[in-house]
Order: C-alpha cells, then structure tokens, then sequence
C-alpha cells in the first residue's frame, strides 16, 4: 500500500459531502468494500477520502402515496434488504440486496456504491433496471436526474462527470408489478452470477400486460436491457411462442466474455434459458 | 491521524494512516485473535463487529469506526464467553485460523436474527470459509449459539 | 473430552506464526517476476531506497548462491540470472513496517530479456521445447538423468508394458481413456510466514512448516550452516494439507535476519500463496483397462504427465514424483499392471504436495475409467468393483498380501446405506448415483521422539516435536498417553518443543502422525510405568528400529448422489456418502472431521476448485474467483463406520486424513454419467461442461 498522503474526512450535510468532493483527487466512500480492495491494491491514490455514512440526507427510505420508493443512496445493501416498504413494494430488490456477497459485505456497501461501481456483474443494478429506477445526482452546480437504463455508459464506467454524486434512487411505483430476479450460480452459490435476470411486469386494470422490462446482468460491459421485452405489452397470458421468442432477444442482446464463469457462448445460452424461466415465474405459471 | 474508538468495551486512543485498515489498527494494538486471510473480504478470518455489525476488517477502513464499538473474539470471549464456548464444546474448529472469525460471525447472528432458520444458519456463515472441518461442528456450534439466548 | 486448544483458538488468544512480534523486527516484502521466463537484465532499486522506512533491498547478489529443496535442491533463494515463472522471487525489501516494504516492493523495477517459455508438460517433453533448466540432473538430489529426456524432474515407471499389452490382447472388453484435473491450491487459510532471528550465528525460526526437523537441515544443508546452530521454534499451523513442508521463504528471512542484524518477518499476501507457493499438480492421466467376459479386471496400463512447475524442490520424495499415481491400482487385484509417472519442468509455479498427494488425480482416472469399463461391459458398475477387490490373503495387484483386506465391507456397506436413505431431487433435474473406491497404505515404519517429564502434582509433561497443524495431533497425544498411563487426560500437558529438544522426526504428513505417536507413546508409557514416573522419560524411533509396518491398509468407499439440471448442466451434489474401514478410534470428533472435511475437499476439486492457468498465470488468484466450498454449497455429508479392522500399534489404528478426499471427484463424475449418459473426463465438472456434452450428445 502506497503510504500517500491522504485525508479522510465525515461531511455532516450534503453541501459539505459536494465541496469536499469538489476537492482535487477526492473520492467518494460508501462502505468501502470495492474502494477498500482498490486503495489497498494501489489501484487509486486519492488526495481525500470522503465518507457519505453520515450526511442525513442520503439515508433512509421514503415511500410515496403511490407506492414509489426513495431510497438513499448511503442506505446499506442490508437495510435495503431488510426494510419493510421495500420489501413491500419492490420485493424482488429487497431480495437482490440480500444476496449480495456476504453479511460482511451487505452490512457496509451502500446502494450508491453498488451502483457507482459499476461491475457488470453485479446483482442489484439490473433489477433497478427492471423497476425502471431513476437515480439522482447531484454535484456543487445543481441536481439532475437520470434514468438508470443511461447511467451506464461502458465497462466500469457511469454517467456521474467528477465530483457528483449518486443522493437517491427513485423506483417509480406501478400497479400490479411482479418482479423477479435470478442469479444462476452454478457453481459455487457464494459467487457472482455466470448470468443475471430480472424481469418485472406490471398490468393494467384489464389484466394485460401495460409494462414489461427485462434486463441482464453478467453478460455485457454493463447490465443490459433486452427491449424485445415490450412485445409482451398488451397479452394478458403470452404463449409459449411469445415467450421463447423474449428468451431468443435476450440470447442474442447478450455480448458476454470467456471468464471463470463460462464462455461467451455457455453465458447467451444460460441468458436465454434464465430469461424463458425467470418470465414464465414473473407470469405466475410456475 | 488520531483514531478514537471503543475496543471491546474500552476506550481505545490511537494514531493511524487516514487510509488503514481496521485489521492492522486492531492487531497494532496487540489483538492478534483477528487474522487476515484472503485479504479481500471473503473468507471471513477478520471477521469484527463494529455497532453489532460483522464487517470484513480487511476492507474496512478504520477511520469509519472513529466513536463506534468493535468487538473482537477477545473481547466477545471476555463478555460472552458462551459463544465462545459452544465452539469449544462442538469442536467447531481444526486449525483454528479462521474460528475467531467464526464465533464473530456466530455473534453477529445472535445479534441480527437470533431465531434463525437451519438455512439461514447456513447462509450467513458461509461468508466464512474453513478448509479443515467440513462444516458440520461448526454449524452445530453456531446452533448451540444461538440456543444459548 | 474436547480439544485441548478449542479455547485458546476460539478466543482468538492463539498465536500463529503472522501474530509474532520480536524486538527490533523488521518487515518483509517480495518483488517476483512478472515474466515466465527471462534473464534478468537490471534491478534498478533506487526509488525503493528512497522509501521511508526501508531499511534495505537486496537481490540475488546479496544472498547466498546455493539452491534448496526437500529432496532436489533446485530452487534457489533470489532469481539470480535467470527467472523461470510469473512470481519467482527476484528482489526482497526490509523495512521497518510492512507497509513500507509492500510501497517500496512495489517501486523497484526489474528489466527482463524475455526467453521462449513452456507452461504445460505436454509442450515441455515435445522435441527441441526451450529448457527450463539448463542441466537439472545436476541439482543435488536429482531423481533423473541427462539420458531420461529434457525438462524432467521425475519418471517412475511400475511393472511391464509388455505384459500389460499381452493382457489388453486378450481382453474382452478395453477402454481407452484420457483424463485431466487442473491447478488447484491447498486452500489452507493461514498465508505463509516465517519470522527469523540471527543473533551470533545462532538462527531462530517461527515458520509455517509442519515438518522442523528436516527443515532444519535442509537449511543448514543450502546455508552452509551447523544444524545445532539452528533452531526452529514451536508454532501453531492454520491449515497445511501438504502445502506447508518445505522450506518456501525461510532460507530467504535467515539471510535477511543475516543481512540486516535484526529479525525479520514475511508474512505472505493470499494472492502470492495461490500463485507463488506450491500449489497441486495438474495432470493428464491417459488410462487403459481391460477385463474378460465375467469382469475380471486382466491388465491396466496408466500414464500420468504432470505439470511440476518451475523447481521440483517442494516434494519430498526421493523419486520426486506423487506416489498416488504410482499406487492408483492398488483397490484392486490387476493381474498385469504398468505405471509410468512423468513430472515436467515449466515455467510456471512450482507445485507441491496435497493431501494424499497424486492420489486424487489418479483416482479420478482410474475409478472413471472402471465405470466406463463396467457400462463397455454391461455389468453393474458396484459389481464389477466387486469382483476385483482382492479377498483377505489374497494380494493385491502390487504383489502386497495384506494383514486384511475389507474392499468389499467397505464397499457393500456404502452402497447399502446409500440406498436406504436417498436425498430428495428437485422436479426436473436428473438423479445419478455413482461409486468410487480408494485404498490406502500405511506409512513406513515409524520414526519420531517424544519425552516425557513430570510435572507438579502428579501431572504428566509430554514434549513432542510436531505442531499442531489442526488435526488435533496434541489432543490425540494427551488421549493416548492418559489412556497408556491409565489416568485423566487433565492431567496430560502436550507442549511441541523447538528442535534444540528433541532428536528426530520427519514431520506432520503422509499420515503418519498417530501411527508413529501411538507407537511412541506406547512404548514411553511402558518405559514410565516400570521408572514409577519419577524421571523423565525419552524414546527415539530411529529408521530401522521398528519392523516394518504390517501391511496394513485403510479402504475407503464413497458414493455420490447428484442432481442435474438438463436445461442447464448445472450440477448439484446432493450427498456424499463414505464408507470408511477403520481400526479403533482415539478421538472421534477428530476423526470425523477428517472424513468430512476431507469429502467437502473431494467436492471441491471436483466441482469448484481451479485456478484458471493460461500460459502460466493464474486468472483466479483470489479467493473470490478461486472457490473453495462455503456452508451453502455442501452436499449432504454421511460416513459409515466399517468397525473391527485391524489397525497397528497397541492403538489399533489406521490413518484416516488422506483417504475421503480421494475418491469423490470420481464417485460424482460417475453420477453425473449416470445422470446424464455423459462422461466428464475433465475435472472440475462444471454446468458448462455438463451442458455442452449434453448437447452434443442429444445432437448424435
Ligand atoms: C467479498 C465481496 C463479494 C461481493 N459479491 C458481490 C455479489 O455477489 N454481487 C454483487 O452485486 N456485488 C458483489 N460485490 C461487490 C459489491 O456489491 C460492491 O463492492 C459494493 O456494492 C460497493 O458498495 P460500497 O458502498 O461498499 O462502495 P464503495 O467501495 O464505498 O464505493 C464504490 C465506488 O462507488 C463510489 N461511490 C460510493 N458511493 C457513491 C455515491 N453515493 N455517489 C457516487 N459514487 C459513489 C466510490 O467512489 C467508488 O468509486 C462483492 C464485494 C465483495 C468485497
């Protein structure tokens, strides 16, 4: 470990956290579990170290009338997983978050963080995609708002320009929405996914299809959305037909790499059967 | 940097790199039951508590447990020495490197889900590895923790 | 009564070779070849000088020229000239923290002149491969000659061909089979360390190795020292499954200590253990069987190619091989039998012992290669298992005559208890169950010294010269003394004493440590009894003292209940059942967990463990991307008990720590053939490969 000279420094509000950020080669802190592994590996040297754990704004989880969440970005994976609006109104989340690496690993790591990270992949950023979560970001010079399907932009890289910062993630709410979430781990259960499936489908009052979204994490340089999905929009009970033909869009959207976890080619093949699977338990058949 | 925390119950005052980790401040101190394994937080042998929380020492940076309580196998021996014990009488170990990790592990769980399942008994201490035993006395050890509240 | 060090390791007051502090200690780190194979061209160190901290670093120059080894001495402290794998030691910082010897290590930079290299075995026996090594039967110890062929480090051949062709001529049914395992790590938790002390020509060691006796010389054997002038201290081991026998870095810290004129310490990082230490060999096992129309095994010829890495140092045998390959048949009654064991120099990292070392491999070969005998056949594979486990008095296909041969007890009582009690299979996925054998002889004739000293009030001292690599040796000792001595185990104190104590010993492995301690202590104890227990008490087992060992042997057999899924190849082992054949049981909490820890690392290698080596390097080189088994991946664990064996020693013993790790990666490959009609010949079985040979043949 480079013995840098570094500072480390605990904002108590949001316009302090921006400031500091502002601040020549400072870095961001969640839980650290991905900027720990860096910093211990020389693989950053920041100036400064800025800790977003207790700046109020970014934690805790707000639920709207509608049912919509907003959930800060300094909320930990495990809060996220333990919380009961969202496990009341974005199970399948509350679900990923729980999954996520270990205990160690959930009680730190912070929403922000898993979504500033930016590992392909990983497991929480594609159900956010399947719930069509927007993510707000703030820097010194105002805020916006970005719809997460844009935030990824290439490998291991986001949207977020120097210095700004993830402040919430809004998931929009819907009305009969069932997601669902898989992450195929072959091998060892205790790894990332060879393949990761999230799907959600919302219904209108008519019983049909008014929404569905599916995205795939693990199979690309960033999670990616399979929009063929919509043509499930407007069928209250897709056959078969229709189904393995979302399946095939997914297998072909997919452009994974040879790794550890299979080959390019074991990967589309696990995309397609994890998505065929994934909708057919999204759509109440199994 | 001057770091001031609580270990294992007493105030602790010390100086530390802005960038250390926390299992090289706990072990400076002398408290070597937390050991390093793997290094980037998966196999579980730094396993500490920080406010209740297992966390993986390793990648913890310790400025961020400036005013909290950690919590040691030392420590844990010390005030709850029966978890201590259910390892001992289980025999949740063979080489023992990565059993103080276990019991923090075991501890973290009487904290956050004392009645918890068989699986999620399992789930839990999977995020601690150990090449020797096979497991089996070491989730009956956790189970007997549990038990022990 | 439990473990005698349960507390003082569960509260984390045991202190291992990393939690060591002397005096003055200085820190430790490597700067290793990013290169497989090079001259080195310069070592500029200069920014790493400018270091706070750094107290010194040194290269090869500095360092004493000598090679070292277990058995050949090939392996030198520093790279000198040359660097033969990505990772070799080529520079080493000391400085006053470890966190300034880690920035200046990483600071010194080393120019290469790259050389051609070769990273598999098969490309390094091929005609005209670049050299490895220039001369290697020059190494003291070498186990080949310039005449056996280039970049070898051993050849073992058993038995003849020819007879073996005759037999196959013959046979009714052949198969002919090639199989493989890949680079796998002993995945013990403790990285490596090692703290020296060099005070007026008197060294002192806290290392992590299991065997300090041979450690010793083999240090005063590379550093040109008197062995009495070196001790090597007591110390507790994290785990070792092999991988903690030889010398690795300690050659290196007594020149440090040396250098420097204070203590050093190295403590390793995970990633250089998994890369840079001695992890499993890889093979290729090339496999032909035969057997007559009633199923009579006639003839096997087995051909192992093993990737040995860049020194053959790290293995303790004077032929440098792994006698698990040589003894691969030894289940069975094979009529004509022929081995040939072949271990290569490449430039990739050196690989060492592991647990029952070649025995996994081999098995994995030949009890795959016996289920695609007995399906080429048509017979039962369990049958056709039984009608080749020799008989007691009957020899086995190495021409040995056992005190007893209980294969087939083993055996019946594995399938019988699998069957009764059959795990539940998800709705969809495909059950196979599938059988594997593995037997296993004793060690040699014991060798080792214990002493015994009384202590205050009536309590008994007993000084041993192994550490406690986890197995629970210490408490065996204290429950076979107190059991010899007929008193409570409370009142036995175990203490491993430095190598200045007590005479000999080879070290922790081959399983040999309750064999040769429950010898020891027997005959300690008798001579204690007669002395009324007043003085102190020693007994030196020298080679040659004892008989040889009866042939004795311990059968294991395991049976694997998978599950897959056809849609996805994924593979679930629902359970892995071994039967074991065993003496008497000193300690049966221990024993247990040698049979279960063992079966989890059987599923390991076979399911999950693999470093990923591509041209030498190793893509998994953490333990995020290399897996081991977690609580959430085990299969259900059952063992049976074959009672009543006969065992050696007044104990009645037989070993038990080598054995259920060896036959699971054949006994699931072998379920997931029954699963699926596939044939995974090449371990790990991963979903991908269970998927593509399910595609290809269902595309038949
Ligand atoms: C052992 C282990 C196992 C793991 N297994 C899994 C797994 O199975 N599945 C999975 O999905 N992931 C896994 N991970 C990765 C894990 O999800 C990420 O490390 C974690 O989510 C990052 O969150 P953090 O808060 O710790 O981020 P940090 O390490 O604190 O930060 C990560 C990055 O995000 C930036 N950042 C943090 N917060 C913000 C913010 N609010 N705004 C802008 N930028 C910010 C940081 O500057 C940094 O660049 C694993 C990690 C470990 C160590």
């Amino acid at each position: 470990m480079p013995a840098a000279d570094v500072s480390f420094s605990v904002p108590t509000s949001l316009e302090e956290a921006l400031a500091e950020l502002a601040e020549e080669d400072a870095i961001a802190l969640g839980g650290g579990t991905s900027v720990g592994l860096l910093l211990k590996n020389g693989l950053i040297e920041p100036q400064k170290i800025v800790w977003l754990a207790k700046v109020p704004d970014l934690r805790g989880v707000a639920v709207d009338d509608d049912g919509g969440l907003r959930i800060g970005a300094a909320v930990t994976l495990r809060e996220l997983a333990g919380s009961s609006p969202v496990r009341t109104h974005a199970p399948a989340l509350a679900d990923a978050a729980g999954t996520v690496g270990n205990p160690r690993v959930r009680a730190v790591a912070t929403l922000g963080g898993a979504l500033a990270h930016a590992d392909p992949r990983q497991d929480v950023p594609p159900v956010l995609l399947a719930l069509d979560a927007e993510v707000r970001i703030a820097a010194p010079s105002g805020e916006r708002i970005v719809p997460l399907a844009e935030f990824y932009t290439a490998f291991m890289e986001t949207a977020l320009a120097e210095g700004e910062l993830v402040t919430q993630v809004v998931v929009p709410a819907a009305d009969n929405r069932r997601t669902h979430y898989v992450r195929f781990t072959p091998g060892s259960e205790d790894d990332y996914p060879t393949v990761g499936v999230a799907i959600s489908i919302a219904r209108g009052a008519d019983g049909r299809i008014s929404r569905a979204v599916l995205a795939l994490g693990g199979v690309g340089p960033t999670p990616l959305l399979v929009p063929q999905a919509r043509e499930l929009v407007g069928r209250s009970a897709p056959d078969p037909g229709e189904i393995s033909a979302v399946a095939a869009a997914a297998e072909a959207a997919a452009r994974p790499s040879d790794d550890q976890r299979g080959s390019a080619r074991y990967k589309k093949a696990m995309a397609r059967v994890w998505t065929e699977r994934a909708l057919h338990a999204c759509l109440g058949e199994g | 940097m001057k770091l001031a925390f609580e270990l294992n119950g007493a105030p602790v005052e010390t100086e530390a790199e802005p960038d250390a980790l926390l299992v090289d401040v706990i072990r400076g101190l002398g408290l070597t039951g937390t050991k390093e394994g793997c290094g980037v937080g998966v196999c579980g042998l730094c396993t500490v508590l920080v406010d209740d929380l297992p966390v993986s020492s390793c990648l913890y940076l310790a400025a961020c447990a400036r005013g909290s309580q950690v919590w040691t196998a030392e420590g844990l021996a010390r005030e709850e020495p029966e978890l201590v014990q259910a390892f001992v009488e289980h025999e949740g170990m063979q080489c023992g490197i990565c059993t103080p990790g276990q019991v923090m592990a075991a501890a973290a769980l009487v904290r956050g889900c004392p009645g918890a399942s068989e699986a999620e008994i399992r789930d839990h201490q999977a995020g601690n590895l150990c090449r020797c035993t096979g497991y089996q006395t070491i989730v009956e050890s956790v189970r007997a923790c549990l038990a022990s509240r | 009564m439990s473990r005698l060090d349960a507390w003082a390791k569960a509260s984390g007051e045991a202190r291992y070779v990393a939690d060591m502090v002397l005096p003055g200690m200085l820190h430790v780190a490597l700067v290793r070849s990013a290169v497989q194979h090079g001259r080195v061209r310069r070592v500029d160190s200069e920014q790493a000088r400018a270091v706070e901290g750094v107290v010194g670093v040194f290269t090869a120059d500095d360092v004493n020229r000598n090679t070292y080894g277990r058995s050949v001495r090939d392996i030198p402290i520093l790279a000198g000239e040359k660097v033969r794998f990505v990772g070799e030691r080529v520079a080493v910082v000391v400085a006053e923290s470890r966190r300034a010897a880690e920035a200046a290590a990483a600071l010194v930079e080393v120019e290469y002149d790259d050389l051609p290299a070769v990273t598999s075995a098969e490309e390094a026996i091929a005609q005209g491969a670049p050299l490895v090594h220039d001369a290697p039967w020059e190494y003291a110890g070498a186990a080949i000659s310039q005449e056996d062929g280039h970049n070898l480090q051993s050849r073992v051949t058993e038995g003849s061909l020819t007879e073996v062709e005759a037999a196959l001529g013959g046979a009714e049914h052949v198969v002919d089979r090639t199989y493989s395992t890949s680079s796998g790590h002993q995945g013990y938790l403790e990285p490596q360390a090692c703290v020296a002390s060099v005070e007026d020509g008197r060294v002192r060691l806290w290392v992590t190795n299991k065997s300090p006796y041979r450690l010793r010389t083999q240090l005063a054997d590379c550093l040109g020292l008197d062995p009495a002038s070196i001790e090597i201290e007591p110390v507790l081991l994290g785990g070792d499954f092999g991988g903690k026998g030889s010398p690795m870095d300690a050659p290196l810290c007594v020149e440090l200590s040396r250098l420097v004129g204070r203590p050093v310490k190295l403590v390793l990082r995970y990633v250089e253990d998994l890369t840079a230490t001695n992890p499993r060999h890889p093979a290729r096992i090339h496999v032909r069987v035969g057997c007559d129309r009633e199923g009579r095994l006639t003839g096997m010829a087995l051909r192992a190619l093993l990737n040995g890495g860049a020194y053959g140092g790290f293995k303790p045998l004077a032929d440098v091989n792994l006698h698990g390959i040589e003894d691969c048949a030894m289940a069975y009654r094979v009529p004509a039998l022929f081995v040939e064991s072949t271990i290569a120099y490449t430039n990739t990292v050196p690989r060492g012992h592991m647990r029952s070392p070649g025995a996994p491999q081999a098995i994995f070969a030949v009890e795959s290669a016996l289920d695609e005998l007995a399906a080429e056949a048509g017979l039962d594979p369990v049958d056709l298992r039984r009608r080749n486990l020799p008989r007691t008095g009957e020899p086995s296909s190495h021409g040995t005559t056992w005190l007893e041969a209980r294969g087939l007890e083993t055996l019946e009582a594995a399938v019988k208890h699998a069957r009764t009690e059959q795990p539940e299979v998800p709705p969809g996925w495909r059950h196979g169950e599938g059988v594997a054998v593995y037997v296993r002889g004793l060690p040699g004739p014991p060798v080792t010294s214990v002493r015994l000293v009384p202590a205050p009030e009536g309590r008994v001292r007993v000084e041993v010269p192994i550490p406690e690599t986890g197995t629970g040796s210490h408490t065996m000792v204290r429950n076979r003394l107190a059991a010899e001595l007929g008193i409570d185990p409370e009142q036995v104190e175990v203490v491993q004493v430095s190598t200045e104590e007590l005479p000999i010993d080879p070290g922790v492995g081959g399983s040999r440590v309750t064999v040769g301690m429950s010898e020891a202590l027997g005959r300690a104890a008798e001579a204690w009894r007669r002395g009324g227990g007043d003085e102190p008490v020693a007994v030196e087992l020298r080679p040659g003292d004892s008989a040889a060992s009866a042939p004795v042997v311990c059968y294991c057999a395991q049976v694997a209940q998978v599950a897959v899924d056809p849609v996805t190849g994924q593979v679930k082992v629902l359970e892995v059942l071994s039967s074991v054949d065993v003496g008497d049981i000193i300690n049966p909490a221990a024993h247990q967990m040698q049979i279960d820890g063992g079966a989890v690392m059987g599923y390991g290698f076979a399911c999950l463990e693999d470093l990923f080596e591509e041209d030498g390097q190793f893509w998994a080189a953490n333990l995020g991307e290399f897996k081991i088994p977690s609580t959430n991946d085990l299969p259900r664990l059952r063992t049976v008990l074959v009672e009543g064996g006969q065992g050696v020693t007044s104990a009645n013993v037989k070993p038990v720590g080598e054995l259920a790790n060896v036959p699971t990666a054949a006994a699931i490959a072998n379920a997931v053939a029954a699963a699926t009609g596939c044939r995974i010949r090449d371990l790990p079985i991963t979903s991908e490969k269970v998927f593509w040979a399910i595609e290809e043949e269902s595309a038949r």
